[in-house]
């Protein structure tokens, strides 16, 4: 473990597109620019805004708050259905105008990507990076569009260079070394460094850490056993002087849909329908990535009335099956059996598949033919839609359903 | 404002086709009820699949008005699918 700042070159440069899905919008509608423009998933006055531009954001704007409640603030505020496409065609231009100067792109999100120069030929290690920062944000403005901007941050690990990306917004360029770290820290909130909410801000404050100064020159040993009680504390403590610990990939553990109910008193048999609909999307994102599923679990936001008000709660259930499982009918019918118990009044409903593993095909099963016919199926299903479009065959049950839509991979980048 | 209408209209589309980043170009559109409207601006286009089928979007404004036009590159057809804030 090194207790010294990483004084090396910088050697990673971390690209984050600025308000992204409002920008894309505006860059597409020439007139929507300079206007605050927010977007949200359905519009409906009670739909939460999903991102919003930087003219509504100088209003009093802010992600997670309902249309109408925004509009009160911003009486002028355009609210628009959010266009996946549009996005997803933004983020293939970002990260293939990355890809140009190394083959170590990682994408973390729909919006924001993190290229390392570390082991990248000589001559772009030769390269300015704050020269190949100005260069990426030109060609974005060039390629994608004059209403197109991101901020970049350059640093030794990618923590600090996220750190550095999100100082000057919109449209800055900021380099975090050893050198002006303790300078960066000292304008900083606990809560502005990525991974550091308000839980372990108050494990944190628990131990009379309050500033990411003295979360910097906190003991190591502390951070480990009373903070973060594992491993995670050693980590910090190296993330913070610039060592890498982030250079990993996770495997996929589980993949899923949630939805926000279109309603808040509708009929079980619609909620079911649009569980089913949820279960297709859930099981075309397993298939997609050749894996099958053991588990499912579905989870239901609910709302209750106590006498003296609406009341929301959480409720969730899960279901380990013996062999693993791959259609929408095998989730759809393990998901609408566990939500039978659930509360009946639903605002959102939501379904994943956990356990996710290669599928075994080495192993013969007592239902063998069963499973055969399944599989031929839903992949003859599988290759017509990926053929002539998405749900072009589904259930019937699924056909008044339309108002699920596409939603916006925001996590993941897997589905893009 | 944004009031978007969403439409089906096939278009009389004049277009360049050429190289560099941006091969095809849209220049002007002839509507059904023979209004010609000059593209002053294409905002973005992005290609989407539809099945199989590749089909381009072009997001543009004549300075008065956004359009949204749809070429399909299988038909080689233009529809006008979406216009909006005409002031």
């Amino acid at each position: 473990m090194r207790n010294d700042y990483n004084a090396a070159r910088p050697t990673v440069i971390h690209i984050d597109l600025n308000s992204c899905f409002a920008t894309v919008e505006q860059q597409a509608r020439p007139r929507l620019r300079g206007r605050p423009v927010a977007i949200v998933n359905r519009r409906t006055d009670t739909t939460m805004i999903v991102t919003a531009s930087y003219e509504a954001k100088a209003m009093g704007v802010k992600l997670g708050m309902r249309l109408k409640d925004a509009k009160k603030l911003c009486p002028d505020l355009i609210g628009l259905e959010s266009d996946p496409p549009k996005y997803r065609y933004v983020y293939h231009q970002l990260m293939r105008i990355m890809q140009d100067y190394s083959a170590h792109v990682r994408m973390k999100s729909i919006d924001e990507g993190v290229i390392d120069f570390s082991d990248s030929t000589l001559a772009m290690q030769n390269r300015d990076l704050v020269d190949i920062g100005w260069e990426i944000k030109r060609r974005l403005w060039n390629e994608v569009g004059c209403a197109m901007n991101c901020n970049v941050g350059i640093a030794t690990n990618r923590f600090l260079a996220k750190t550095a990306a999100s100082l000057h917004k919109p449209n800055g360029l900021d380099v975090i070394t050893a050198d002006n770290l303790r300078k960066v820290f000292g304008t900083l909130e606990l809560t502005d460094l990525t991974g550091i909410a308000e839980q372990f801000e108050k494990r944190l404050n628990g131990v009379g850490i309050f500033t990411p100064l003295q979360f910097l020159d906190a003991d190591p040993v502390l951070l480990q056993k009373m903070v973060f009680k594992s491993i995670v504390g050693l980590e910090w403590h190296q993330r913070l002087r610039g060592w890498e610990v982030d250079k990993r990939d996770f495997p996929i553990r589980t993949a899923g849909r949630q939805y926000v109910l279109d309603g808040y008193k509708m009929p079980r048999a619609e909620v079911l329908k649009r569980l089913h609909h949820l279960c297709e999307e859930t099981g075309a994102k397993v298939r997609s990535q050749g894996l099958v599923a053991r588990g499912v679990s579905v989870h239901a936001r609910s709302y209750s009335d106590t006498g003296r008000g609406w009341r929301g709660s959480y409720w969730h259930a899960r279901h380990m099956a013996a062999v693993p499982f791959f259609s929408n009918q095998a989730i759809f019918e393990q998901a609408k059996k566990l939500f039978e118990g659930a509360p009946v009044f639903v605002k959102e409903i939501g379904v994943s598949c956990y356990e996710l593993s290669e599928p075994d095909e080495s192993q013969l099963h007592l239902f063998g033919d069963d499973l055969a016919r399944d599989k031929s199926l839903t992949n003859a299903v599988d290759q017509i839609n990926s053929r002539y479009g998405k749900r072009v065959i589904h259930s019937a049950d699924t056909l008044t359903t339309r108002m699920v839509k596409e939603k916006i991979p925001f996590g993941s980048t897997r589905y893009l | 404002m944004n009031d978007e209408t969403f439409l089906n209209e096939r278009v009389d589309v004049v277009a360049t086709f050429g190289t560099g980043l941006n091969p095809c170009v849209p220049i002007k559109f002839r509507r059904r009820n023979g209004r010609v409207i000059e593209i002053s601006e294409i905002g973005l286009r992005h290609p989407t699949m539809q099945g199989n089928r590749m089909v381009h979007m072009f997001d543009v404004t004549d300075g008065g008005a956004d359009y949204r036009l749809e070429f399909d590159a299988e038909r080689l057809t233009w529809t006008l699918s979406m216009e909006a804030d005409r002031s």
